[in-house]
């Protein structure tokens, strides 16, 4: 048999074989230590750890890069690189400092960031002159509706204007600070607050443990 | 310390908490906040928190993977040497104090590497031995040895692996044994491994060519088998029309095949 890319069509949406009828911050919880068991294994090479892994968060990994690259190609790419540094370095996840999943969010997140600003350097000001053409509506709306997507939108809708712009611009767009706050006419000061405060929220909403 | 401008600095730095999260901050922002960080426990562990939230937030962007795209990763982590974990021997108090932020920031952007060079960061090591031990089933630790050899091609060879449109042909060797070949029309290049080739005596050796409408060309001698296993060897320069050839030659090379081919793959 030979091996060819893509001939498998992956079905992220395959069940996981014990999970409930409908997830639950528990049932998450419960997940979330086991992925944090699963990344144990994959520092030990545990191939099958990768792939449970894998299914877990690629899903997640490829829509926040592609969320804030909004190119294709190059998101397949980050999101190839933010899996492959997952299996390299899973020796460097510290449970005690953090979930899994934000683990492996936190680097997909900053390495799509990374990606757009090495580009952005280059057509600077071109960018400034562009108006934030996303609102959060369709960076959600987008996306089939599920419980946790449902708990998201309701939480971000909990936030003021402000905050949730911030927040957009900011996550799913990529923005930073200073350049949201161009975008929103406000001043840097003011957007750094909104940020901190929106997050807050948004954990107290969510329910994140503190 | 300078009591009223720290204590001003200190209140500033932790606005930036937020923005910290969303990695919304420039390199230097970011690097000034970790070391606000790595110095306040309480703040770290709000950023912990936010963390967990913003993760939150790119769940509810998930998308199905493109097709390939886990078969290519999955392929090219069998091929990557892990970073070993934190030496418990050496752990000290230091230890304590934002390890993992400290290090992963710097190591994040030593990987602001030219595009697709997706395993070329500092260290990693790479090869295709393993990757088609994987993919096939074959596991045994002298390929981890190869593997560990193979430090000058690996990043040229990650490139190949982990190009979109990589793909691999195992064929029959005549003579014995079997040719794992990944290769990328895009990135001009393939890599070679072959599992159970017939040992040649020291004087003789295996020679790859690349065979077009141009020419032959001589893509290099394999390395002497070890435990069986043949590579990986990567050879670039392909063309579109390229076959593949194998042939024994003298140890030292041909500059034109010499004996009958032992392998022919149309690439």
């Amino acid at each position: 048999m030979t091996a060819t890319g893509g001939q498998e069509p992956w079905n992220p949406a395959r069940p996981a074989p014990t999970a409930g009828p409908r997830p639950s911050p528990r049932a998450a919880a419960s997940t979330g230590s086991d992925l944090a068991a699963q990344i144990g294994l994959v520092a030990r090479g545990d191939a099958a750890a990768f792939d449970a892994v894998f299914e877990q968060l690629g899903p997640s990994v490829f829509g926040v890069v592609k969320r804030v690259i909004r190119d294709p190609a190059q998101s397949e790419e980050v999101t190839q690189e933010v899996l492959l540094e997952v299996w390299r370095t899973a020796a460097k996840f510290d449970a005690g400092r953090g979930s899994a999943t934000a683990w492996v969010m936190t680097l997909a997140h900053r390495r799509a960031v990374d990606r757009v600003r090495s580009v952005q350097k280059q057509s600077e000001r071109e960018r400034r002159i562009a108006a934030p053409d996303i609102p959060y509506d369709e960076v959600i709306e987008a996306v089939e509706s599920s419980f946790e997507r449902e708990r998201v939108r309701r939480c971000l809708n909990s936030l003021t204007e402000v905050q949730r712009e911030s927040v957009t611009l900011a996550y799913y767009r990529g923005y930073t600070y200073g350049q949201v706050a161009s975008l929103l006419g406000v001043p840097t000061g003011t957007v750094k607050t909104r940020m901190r405060d929106a997050l807050i929220r948004l954990r107290d909403c969510l329910g994140v443990p503190q | 310390m300078k009591g009223k401008l720290t204590r001003a600095d200190q209140g500033d730095e932790h606005t930036l908490a937020g923005a910290y999260a969303m990695d919304a901050i420039s390199a230097k922002d970011r690097d000034r906040f970790e070391r606000h960080l790595a110095g306040c426990e309480e703040c770290a562990q709000e950023i912990a928190s936010l963390r967990e939230t913003t993760a939150l937030l790119g769940a509810a962007a998930a998308q199905p993977l493109p097709a390939g795209l886990k078969e290519r990763v999955m392929a090219a982590a069998a091929m990557t040497r892990q970073q070993p974990p934190a030496d418990e021997a050496e752990a000290g108090a230091s230890a304590r104090r934002g390890r993992a932020r400290t290090k992963v920031g710097p190591w994040l952007r030593s990987l602001a590497w030219p595009r697709r060079l997706a395993l070329a960061a500092g260290g990693a090591v790479a090869a295709a031995a393993l990757a088609v031990a994987v993919v096939f089933g074959v596991s045994n630790s002298s390929m981890q040895q190869q593997i560990n050899q193979a430090q000058a091609s690996s990043q040229q060879i990650a490139v190949v692996l982990t190009a979109r449109d990589a793909h691999m042909t195992t064929e029959t060797v005549a003579g014995g044994g079997t040719a794992t070949i990944v290769m990328s029309h895009a990135r001009h290049a393939l890599v070679f491994t072959a599992q159970g080739l017939r040992a040649l005596p020291a004087s003789r050796g295996y020679e790859l060519w690349l065979i077009g409408p141009d020419g032959t060309r001589s893509a290099g001698m394999l390395p002497a088998g070890h435990h069986g296993m043949t590579g990986p060897v990567i050879a670039s320069g392909l063309r579109s029309g390229d076959h593949l050839a194998l042939t024994d030659e003298p140890a030292d090379g041909s500059a034109h095949p010499t004996t009958s081919m032992m392998l022919d793959v149309v690439l």
